[in-house]
């Protein structure tokens, strides 16, 4: 049974997922960057929250729920509704689609981001395959 | 609207022109405005290098008027390449100084004995000896001219030695590099012996509601900075997406003919930010500022590849080059020629010296293999002066395939030479290259922007597969209507503003009260009387086709193997546009209910 998205559980699925995941090591061989997905609040999630990742060279390093971003700078912080980041997990919204439609705010060196178009969209992928349950 | 200054180059008289109020909500500016001033105009038997042929240059209600990415306007008339609606659109500071100057456009007709340049100095219209600038280069006017006017404030619009050798693929450019370049206006502008028009203005730009336009702008810009589109735009230029567009196989490769090229990440705004980008450059009140500054190793800034020079002169040509495709991009704009037309040109060259169609007996001995850089630079010289087998090429694809009894081979519509986005990696790009009234265009659509999910709930534009066929027909036609609005207000496709902004600017503006409806109904109104021209002029359902190279699959690539389906594409976007199945003519009712009785 897969963890409940979101939360530090599905946080840990992520992680062994993107860590034994051939494709994923493959293709993420050269991403250096940690990442925070800032869930904005909506009808089911009443408090925003932040999920931390980071990834390095074709592993997940880390993963953590802040409480806030403070004073911390992850190399990318994605930020969306609670409902628009899992219809992107759950393949109903396709994330060029998100950020083309400003469902999907990215910030960070755009180089790196576009270099690297088919690791995004692996890593998408991957967290895509993790989660079942929702809020 | 502020009236338009009128000239007869050939008597040299200057006239007032009004627009008659009721076009300008129906029509709204610019494009859709030009197609209804020159409807009467533009008849089949019109030689669109004869001093009968009109140049009309226009701006929109929203140039200059620091709203999001709108400091742009456009230039009309019969296209030299197509002998079809020739329509471009421009940016940088122009049209803005001639708004200031008391006018919305610049209306050309006939020829003057010798060449001349317009200096227009807020409403005082003077025609000036330009025997002494014939023969320079688009930078070197802005620079004469400034100094000749006295004046380092006054913009330049001009034509290069590709206008003044009147080759069907000159463009009209303004500042450094800022071009109309597609359709071939420039060599209109030649063919009237008009090198320039320098222009000075110190007016008001007209609003009709200033205060709420004030406040509306500051939200619209604010939001837009902070859009994702503008972040890829400003931090990496047009070729912002290109790796995406790469792995989606839309990027043409080989002139068109592979899906995959060793070394192509080099192709791409990242890889120019990475290793030349030394700066950013904005047209008027662009917050996006997606022109590049880069220093090439040789210590001068200079205007930066934008998408279509990195590809143009660089995969598609077998070549990944920046520095190359940065140093093609400026002599194009020197020239003052088509980027799109000129390489895509030299491709198919290319592309016929692979298939043995030609050979070195018939380039003067240059080598026409993929990635040989030098025979590319060596041809764009010859072609701008119309030397040697450049003579050739500067005629165009479509030209240079019939003189090797090579049609089919050429990629280009109606004598327009593609953009390097290729349907087969984005399918919605098939039916706007096979419909855009003016030939194988991205500016009337740039789909595949829809086809990677650039879409909107507000104007009924659905997100289909980039592989969809028939299904995405009536969407492709929404996405012309909305982005003919744009070319009429006008404002940069790269601006993703969203429609309710923009509607409450248009209306803030002109004093309107439209709403979504009216807007794409302007834009509807806009295509179809395109249409009507063009068939004034002789298109037929026929010319509605994708050239046949684009109808086989890719070898390789994120787009090998797909097929366009491309016959029932056409046929579901006729009934969708409500255009007869066979003839491809607009319904009468169609036209009536456009307001278009008066061609009905
Ligand atoms: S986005 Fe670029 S081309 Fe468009 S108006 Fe801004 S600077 Fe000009």
């Amino acid at each position: 049974m897969s963890a409940i998205f979101p939360s530090i559980e599905w946080l840990e699925d992520l992680k062994e997922k993107l860590n034994s995941d051939e494709k994923y090591a493959r293709l993420a061989k050269k991403w250096e960057g940690d990442m925070l997905c800032v869930l904005e609040p909506d009808e089911t999630l009443k408090e925003p929250m932040y999920l931390y990742i980071d990834l390095w060279h074709g592993k997940c390093r880390d993963i953590a729920i802040w409480d806030e971003i403070g004073d911390k700078k992850p190399a990318f912080i994605l930020k969306a509704s609670y409902a628009n980041f899992l219809r992107v997990l759950r393949g109903e919204l396709d994330p060029m689609q998100a950020m083309l439609t400003r469902k999907l705010g990215v910030k960070g060196n755009m180089a790196v981001m576009m270099r690297n178009v088919p690791t995004v969209l692996d890593f998408v992928r991957c967290a895509g395959e993790v989660t079942g349950e929702a809020l | 609207m502020q009236p338009i200054l009128k000239i007869n180059l050939s008597t040299q008289i200057f006239e007032e022109y009004k627009i008659p109020a009721e076009w300008e909500r129906d029509y709204l500016g610019a494009a859709s405005l030009a197609a209804r001033i020159l409807y009467d105009d533009l008849t089949a038997d019109l030689d669109p290098l004869s001093p009968e042929s009109p140049l009309l240059i226009l701006t929109g209600p929203l140039t200059g008027t620091f709203g999001p990415a709108t400091g742009r306007f456009i230039v009309a008339g019969k296209s030299p390449a197509t002998r079809l609606w020739a329509e471009s659109n421009v940016g940088g500071f122009w049209g803005v100084e001639l708004r200031k100057c008391g006018y919305d456009g610049v209306w050309l007709t006939g020829k003057s004995d010798s060449p001349l340049y317009l200096w227009l100095n807020g409403t005082k219209p003077e025609l000036r000896a330009a025997d002494h600038l014939w023969g320079q280069d688009t930078y070197q006017i802005q620079e004469s001219l400034k100094a000749e006017i006295g004046s380092k404030s006054a913009k330049v619009l001009g034509i290069g030695i590709a206008g003044e050798n009147q080759i069907p693929m000159a463009g009209i450019f303004c500042d450094h590099g800022r071009a109309a370049g597609r359709t071939g206006l420039g060599a209109v502008m030649g063919s009237k012996n008009l090198k320039a028009i320098a222009v000075l203005g110190n007016g008001e730009i007209p609003l009709a509601r200033p205060d709420k336009y004030k406040k509306l702008r500051v939200l619209a810009n604010r939001a837009l900075k902070e859009d994702p589109l503008t972040s890829v735009m400003s931090d990496l230029g047009s070729a912002g997406a290109a790796e995406y567009l790469d792995y989606l196989g839309e990027m043409p490769k080989k002139y068109f003919s592979a899906g995959t090229l060793e070394g192509s990440e080099k192709i791409s705004g990242s890889s120019v930010a990475e290793t030349i980008l030394v700066g950013k450059k904005a047209c008027h009140g662009c917050v996006i500022a997606c022109g590049r500054v880069v220093d090439i190793g040789d210590g001068e800034k200079r205007k930066g590849p934008e998408y279509e020079a990195l590809v143009g002169f660089g995969p598609n040509l077998g070549l990944t080059d920046p520095i190359f495709a940065t140093r093609m991009g400026e002599l194009c704009d020197r020239y003052g020629l088509d980027l799109i037309s000129a390489s895509g040109t030299i491709g198919l060259a290319y592309s016929l010296y692979e298939q043995g169609i030609i050979s070195a007996a018939d380039t003067d001995g240059l080598a026409l293999e993929w990635g040989n850089a030098d025979s590319a630079e060596t041809l764009l010289h010859q072609l701008a002066r119309r030397e040697g087998f450049g003579a050739l090429l500067a005629q165009g694809s479509l030209a240079l395939a019939r003189h090797f009894n090579a049609e089919s081979q050429a990629v280009q519509v109606n004598g327009l030479e593609l953009a390097y986005h290729d349907p087969r990696g984005a399918s919605g790009m098939a039916l706007v290259y096979a419909t855009s009234p003016r030939g194988a265009c991205h500016n009337q659509s740039d789909y595949f922007l829809a086809d990677i999910g650039q879409v909107d709930d507000s104007l009924g534009l659905a997100f289909f597969d980039r592989h969809a066929g028939a299904e995405k027909a009536a969407n492709v036609a929404r996405h012309q209507d909305w982005r003919t609005v744009g070319n009429s207000l006008v404002i940069c496709h790269f601006a993703n503003v969203p429609p309710q902004t923009l509607l409450d600017l248009v209306n803030a503006a002109c004093g309107w009260e439209l709403d979504l409806d009216a807007l794409m109904r302007a834009g509807e109104r806009g295509w179809t009387l395109k249409r009507m021209i063009n068939l004034n002029l002789g298109l037929r359902a026929a010319n509605d086709r994708l050239p046949e190279p684009l109808l086989k699959a890719l070898p390789d690539g994120g787009a090998a193997g797909y097929e366009i389906p491309f016959d029932e594409m056409l046929s579901a976007y006729y009934t969708a546009r409500g255009w007869d199945a066979e003839s491809g003519v607009p319904s009468r009712e169609k036209l009536i209910e456009l307001g278009l009785e008066y061609i009905a």
